[in-house]
């Protein structure tokens, strides 16, 4: 089944990026973009995707705040984080506010497609790194 | 012939992003992409790009010194800065170091490829601040924005502000030695020269001063409860 995904950032650049990433990945599907949260809580509420890729510095609504509205009027999506933030405290901060998995954009070549396919079947993913990734459902 | 473009940004996604931006140009091909100065600088030797686009913010050695080494190995290099900030302090930078377009990366989309343009004619490409800058500086009538503040780094060397960078990024003056292939000894002696022209007595002075005059970007959390926390941009 493909798994439907929005992809969520301020930079065209760095969505395009993601595109290019995910695009040969059989069986993901870019649904669409968003260049902020409000546009994301909007296009998710309307697309209904699998996944949410989220950046957390965002103008207008940032990444957490789109995080705790998406998960609140779209449960069935799960939201992944992709940020330059390499905090453990923004990490603790985006899993609060209910996403399911934290990617930092400088290993965001190396742990998207892992944390993708973990995210998507409902699992945690922290990090190869932190070698946390594991069923949470 | 193909343009040749090398491209350098320290964030994978981000030069993918890239690639695929300029790639579908006619006429255009990206001949490499380093994750840093130093191999910006490297690459571009062996390849020899028609034009270099380099982030501002990468670890190692910045988009602005990678600019000047660039200069300094090709006077006809043409560098295209890519930044998150048009602050005064970095378009001095970049201008002193000879770059010849500047980009904000939020712009990156719609302006990178006109600036690329430009530089294959011969032109420049700034942002509007820019122009107004250099336009501001022909005038000779000053700047409102940049004229009351000294040029930031007015005493250092090449060299030193190679050190700098990596000092404040955390690297022991045994790494600095090693990265730079020097003996520890002489790196020590660079770290010395440094603080004594700087007037800066700690690493965590240095450290400061490096985050204030952009040779390093830090990003801070929204609520990190330590100045520095986080990760060089």
């Amino acid at each position: 089944m493909t798994v439907r995904i929005l992809v969520v950032d301020d930079h065209p650049v760095v969505r395009q990026g993601l595109r290019t990433l995910l695009g040969s990945h059989p069986g993901w599907e870019i649904v669409d973009e968003a260049e902020d949260g409000i546009e994301a809580v909007e296009k998710a509420d309307r697309l209904q995707p699998d996944v949410v890729l989220l950046d957390v510095s965002m103008p207008r609504m940032d990444g957490l705040e789109a995080c705790r509205r998406i998960r609140q009027t779209v449960p069935k999506s799960e939201i992944l984080f992709v940020t330059q933030h390499d905090s453990p405290q923004m990490m603790r901060e985006a899993l609060g506010a209910g996403a399911r998995g934290y990617v930092v954009k400088s290993n965001a070549a190396r742990d998207l497609l892992a944390a993708l396919d973990a995210v998507s079947q409902h699992k945690f993913f922290g990090g190869q790194d932190r070698g946390d990734h594991s069923d949470t459902k | 012939m193909k343009l040749k473009i090398l491209i350098a940004d320290d964030h994978e996604v981000v030069r993918r992003g890239l690639c695929a931006l300029l790639q579908s140009h006619e006429g255009w091909e990206i001949c490499g992409d380093a994750k840093d100065g130093r191999e910006a600088v490297e690459m571009a030797k062996q390849l020899k790009p028609d034009v270099v686009i380099l982030d501002v913010g990468m670890p190692n050695l910045n988009g602005l010194a990678a600019t000047r080494q660039l200069l300094q190995q090709n006077p006809q290099q043409k560098v295209i800065v890519l930044t998150i900030t048009d602050s005064d302090q970095v378009i001095r930078e970049a201008l002193d170091a000879g770059a010849r377009g500047f980009v904000l990366k939020s712009d990156a989309a719609r302006d990178l490829v006109s600036a690329v343009e430009a530089l294959q004619r011969n032109r420049m490409f700034f942002t509007p601040r820019v122009n107004d800058m250099v336009l501001a500086g022909f005038l000779d009538k000053g700047y409102n924005g940049s004229r009351n503040e000294a040029p930031k780094l007015p005493t250092l060397t090449p060299r030193e502000r190679e050190v700098i960078q990596l000092l404040a990024e955390g690297k022991s003056s045994k790494e600095v030695a090693s990265l730079l292939n020097l003996s520890t000894k002489t790196a020590e002696t660079h770290r010395s020269n440094i603080m004594r022209k700087l007037d800066i007595h700690s690493i965590r002075d240095l450290v400061v001063y490096a985050v204030k005059n952009d040779i390093i970007q830090v990003q801070v959390s929204s609520n990190a409860t330590t100045p520095f926390e986080g990760s060089v941009a």
